[in-house]
């Protein structure tokens, strides 16, 4: 294509510390979300940052552990990027579960933040 | 700081326009320096300095923010911080920017330097950007008894009833010509004079014609937007725009038509329906291009001026959407599972992108089923080598419906698929499918393979969508999966967006409706509201039928 595909990094150290802050402190991920966010998770929608924050605190589980398998990422038309990620999560003492998620992640001043998220449990555990 | 600039250089897509011109990041407030692999001749720029008189040497000085400060505190700020006077030209304020033009390339180095040594009384530092300037400063105002006669003119070619100014072929008018008043709109100083009157005089604007008046740049039309911002029409036929990108300048008008034709743009363009849809992309709600009706918009009712704003009705209760997406999934399988997938070339966009990935990172690790899925796996994770990064991310339909057709042969079970529309803008929606597949001949036949594919899409012609992003991730289904799949006929298309129930809720929704008397769909909604909390949806329900709320025809019929 000529040329570099800067998308990819952006994509890969979002998701990275995405996972990092959820599996410390899951109430921080309100730095990586903006006003006009929208969660869905599970089918259900989120608007705003903090009606997302309070929904991802809420989730019944302390700890929670990411496993990252499969990651991708895309550019869009006007300065948008779409991450998705593939993967395996463990819940406190849960057994393991397959997840993913998308995320639409764009440039706003110097930072990216997350305008729309998507998460969905796999019914089936991977690999 | 200024490396924030450097950054914005190098982010970019990889969509290229075919002027082979760098696309820029479109930000309400921030300027991005853009360069220019500018093929022109210099030839232009001649022309267009030589007719003002201009030497080549202005340089554009842009403050954002700069309207919250006060003209001379700020003037009298820099002036203060600059080792020799300067005379700013034409100072403006553009929506929440202050700008000013200078004239040579000293004053504007020291000018940068100035950038963030300013305190403004919230003790923020104060940001300057110097750019070399193709816009011109507003030089050479129309004297008053001139704007008065542009005045007159234009009201003559006002239509009152229809809120129509036709100013096609200004220069030439009669009256203006008569009086040796040179209207030239190409001129910074006559569009702005042209503009100030329409805000003036006819701020309720609803349609403008610019058409034969020589246009090749649209700079000094893009005020329009704060100064007739309710024009819908706007006819740019027979004028001397080389590049759609100029239309940029206008994307802030919500037009529904367009007139462009008999513009060198519209030579630049490889068919029909890439022209429409690159003017479709700038102006999404727009109906009406060169005099012939396009498919209607698929945003309807969203009042969004900014583009991020969050959608005000639920995207998920919009059934005009939902109705869309289904129907164009069933076109759209109903081509993948036919053998012959060149159909879908008219699905994509020309710029889109896809890609496909798998979990498994070792063809010898990954089952047969999803062997031939290996090779165009591209999973960032483990992916190293740039040269098959590139590769494998496709570009452009027909790459795109290229490698598609060499994936292997499938049947898709669409009445068991989970649909979540996740995102959705002025001009873009994004949504998400899970379901399963049948691979239907080679070694692994018969198979059951589970996938999640994501789109994003762009209205697009007779009412569909038009891919811009493709992403499909295909696993093994799981034995549940494999079970229930193909086990509805596949000709019911049904839209459900929750899983369907299990076994133990399908008998609790039998007993409920049995005990409570209510038919079994309102048995299954009063169960899935208390989340299958037997006894509390019980007690709920005994409540709201002891308070009357509960409509007679919920229950079954006595037979």
């Amino acid at each position: 294509m000529g040329d570099k595909p800067v998308w990819e990094p952006i994509g890969s150290s979002f998701i990275q510390h995405y996972y990092q802050l959820f599996g410390n402190d899951r109430t921080q991920l309100s730095a990586v979300y903006i006003d006009a966010s929208c969660l869905t998770w599970e089918g259900q929608q989120f608007q705003g940052k903090a009606a997302i924050v309070e929904k991802l605190s809420s989730l019944p589980f302390q700890k929670i552990q990411h496993s990252l398998m499969v990651q991708d990422h895309q550019p869009i038309p006007d300065s948008f990027i779409i991450s998705m990620v593939v993967g395996q999560l463990k819940a406190d003492e849960d057994p393991i579960m397959g997840f993913h998620q998308m995320f639409l992640l764009k440039n706003i001043q110097v930072a990216w933040v997350c305008t729309d998220d998507m998460f969905r449990l796999a019914l089936h555990n991977f690999g | 700081m200024r490396d924030v600039h450097k950054d914005q250089q190098l982010r970019h897509t990889p969509y290229s326009i075919r002027c082979d011109r760098r696309m820029k990041w479109h930000s309400e407030d921030e300027i991005c320096i853009t360069t220019w692999r500018n093929r022109k001749p210099p030839g232009r720029k001649m022309r267009q300095n030589t007719q003002d008189g201009y030497t080549r040497n202005w340089f554009k000085v842009t403050i954002p923010y700069g309207i919250k400060y006060d003209k001379s505190w700020l003037m009298n700020s820099i002036q203060s911080h600059c080792s020799a006077p300067f005379t700013p030209v034409d100072f403006h304020y553009i929506r929440n920017r202050a700008c000013f033009f200078v004239q040579d390339a000293t004053t504007a180095s020291v000018l940068k330097d100035v950038s963030y040594k300013i305190c403004d009384d919230e003790n923020r530092k104060i940001c300057i950007f110097v750019n070399h300037s193709t816009a011109l400063p507003v030089k050479n105002k129309l004297k008053p008894g001139q704007m008065e006669m542009l005045k007159l003119t234009m009201n003559k070619r006002y239509n009152v009833s229809q809120q129509a100014l036709d100013l096609q072929n200004l220069r030439f008018d009669p009256d203006l010509m008569g009086r040796d008043i040179d209207i030239i709109l190409n001129r910074r100083n006559c569009m702005a004079a042209t503009l100030k009157i329409i805000e003036r005089n006819f701020p309720e604007l609803l349609s403008l014609n610019l058409c034969n008046n020589k246009l090749y740049q649209l700079d000094g039309l893009s005020d329009i937007i704060e100064k007739a911002p309710k024009v819908k029409t706007l006819n740019l036929s027979k004028n001397k725009l080389e590049s759609a990108w100029e239309l940029g300048k206008v994307k802030g008008l919500k037009l529904e038509e367009l007139w462009l034709e008999g513009n060198p743009l519209c030579s630049t363009f490889s068919d029909q329906s890439a022209y429409v849809s690159a003017i479709r992309d700038c102006f999404p709600k727009l109906l009406r291009l060169d005099g012939r009706e396009l498919s209607a918009p698929m945003i309807v009712d969203i009042d969004s001026s900014e583009i991020m704003k969050p959608c005000k009705e639920n995207f998920t209760g919009s059934e005009t959407l939902k109705h869309l997406v289904l129907q164009f999934l069933q076109q759209y399988y109903s081509i993948y599972d036919s053998g012959d997938r060149q159909g879908l070339l008219g699905a994509y966009h020309d710029e889109a992108c896809f890609s496909l990935a798998i979990p498994f990172d070792a063809e010898d690790s990954a089952p047969n089923s999803l062997r031939k899925y290996f090779e165009d796996s591209r999973n960032m994770k483990t992916l190293k080598d740039p040269h098959l990064k590139g590769e494998l991310l496709r570009h452009t339909k027909r790459d795109i419906v290229d490698s598609l057709s060499a994936l292997p042969k499938t049947q898709h079970d669409l009445s068991s698929i989970l649909v979540d529309m996740w995102c959705q803008t002025e001009w873009m929606l994004c949504f998400s499918v899970n379901g399963v597949f049948k691979e239907v001949e080679g070694q692994s036949q018969g198979s059951v393979l589970a996938f999640t594919r994501t789109f994003i899409a762009t209205p697009g012609g007779s009412s569909s969508l038009c891919i811009v992003n493709d992403e499909l991730f295909v696993r093994d289904a799981s034995p549940q999966e494999t079970q229930s799949a193909f086990s509805i006929p596949v000709s019911t298309l049904s839209s459900s967006s929750e899983p369907s129930l299990s076994q133990e809720q399908q008998e609790m929704v039998q007993a409920f409706s049995a005990q409570s008397g209510m038919k079994l769909e309102w048995s299954q909604k009063c169960l899935q509201d208390n989340e299958w909390n037997y006894t509390r949806a019980g007690q709920v329900f005994t409540m709201l039928q002891t308070e009357g709320k509960i409509p007679a025809e919920a229950f079954k019929q006595i037979s």
